[in-house]
């Protein structure tokens, strides 16, 4: 039975399914499942500890986000332990990480941010031209909706009112973040 | 993110003030090696009664020079409107 669990076609399937599961959240991924979907001939107490054992890889790899030359001396480690990996799988574990590596680096991210994201932002100029209690008045307003929301929460919705005054005071913020940003991925 | 929908016509809250902040996730229980830069905002909002909120949100790089962009183009607008 260990040639089947040897064999690299059913693991890229098995990769995606432990990717699922580990990294996007996605619920119902059992081991059950993925026995039975990708080695339908092995036996539970068999799969248990291969799967386990290409989960704890993919997470490794995932936590250290490693770049290439980091995997590659991973994975060669891998291959010469009691009980590691062939280097057959190890060629699909590496090419599994260099296709879904920016995907689950950005669920990580996602996973890590507990306050409200940015989900949307849309806006409108209007020209004020007239109020009850002046006879013609031109003040432009911008209107903006900021689509704000938790991960897995229904979204909040904030509506602003902008005068001129008010956009170049915040526009002036916006400006000293950049610079801040510029200063901070300036090469050291 | 882009201007996908027209806003609607609510009550709308003034902004009191806008405090920022540029962060950098270094690492977390799920993944050792984050090292991603964030913009953290915390806007204080009063709205048509006068209560004042608290509202903080983050965003990515990418994301703070796509609302950079389009507060840039707020600006041009309503100067020649």
């Amino acid at each position: 039975m260990a040639g089947e669990l040897e064999s690299c076609k059913p693991l890229s399937g098995l990769l995606s399914g432990l990717a699922q599961d580990a990294f996007y959240g996605h619920p119902g991924i059992t081991e059950e499942l993925l026995r039975s979907q990708l080695y339908p001939d092995v036996p539970i107490e068999e799969f248990r500890p291969f799967q386990a054992k290409m989960r704890g890889i993919l997470k490794s790899i995932a936590s250290a986000d490693m770049d290439f030359n980091q995997l590659e001396a991973f994975l060669t480690a891998q291959t010469k332990k009691q009980g590691g990996i062939t280097s057959d799988q190890a060629a699909v574990i590496s090419k599994f990480w260099k296709s879904h590596k920016t995907k689950i680096r950005e669920s990580l991210m996602n996973q890590s941010r507990w306050d409200s994201g940015l989900r949307g932002l849309s806006w409108r100029v209007d020209g004020k031209s007239q109020s009850r209690h002046s006879a013609e008045i031109h003040t432009p307003v911008a209107i903006m909706e900021l689509e704000i929301g938790k991960s897995g929460q229904e979204s909040e919705f904030l509506c602003l009112e902008f005068d001129e005054i008010k956009v170049n005071q915040v526009l002036k913020k916006l400006s000293e973040v950049e610079e801040s940003i510029s200063t901070l991925m300036q090469p050291v | 993110m882009e201007g996908s929908r027209e806003p609607v016509l609510d009550a709308k809250a003034e902004l009191i003030d806008f405090q920022w902040k540029l962060g950098m996730a270094v690492s977390s229980d799920s993944c050792r090696s984050l090292k991603y830069p964030y913009v953290a905002v915390m806007l204080k909002v009063a709205d048509h009664s006068g209560q004042v909120k608290n509202k903080s949100f983050e965003m990515t790089i990418p994301q703070f020079q796509n609302f950079y962009r389009q507060f840039k183009e707020i600006a041009a607008i309503i100067e020649t409107v």
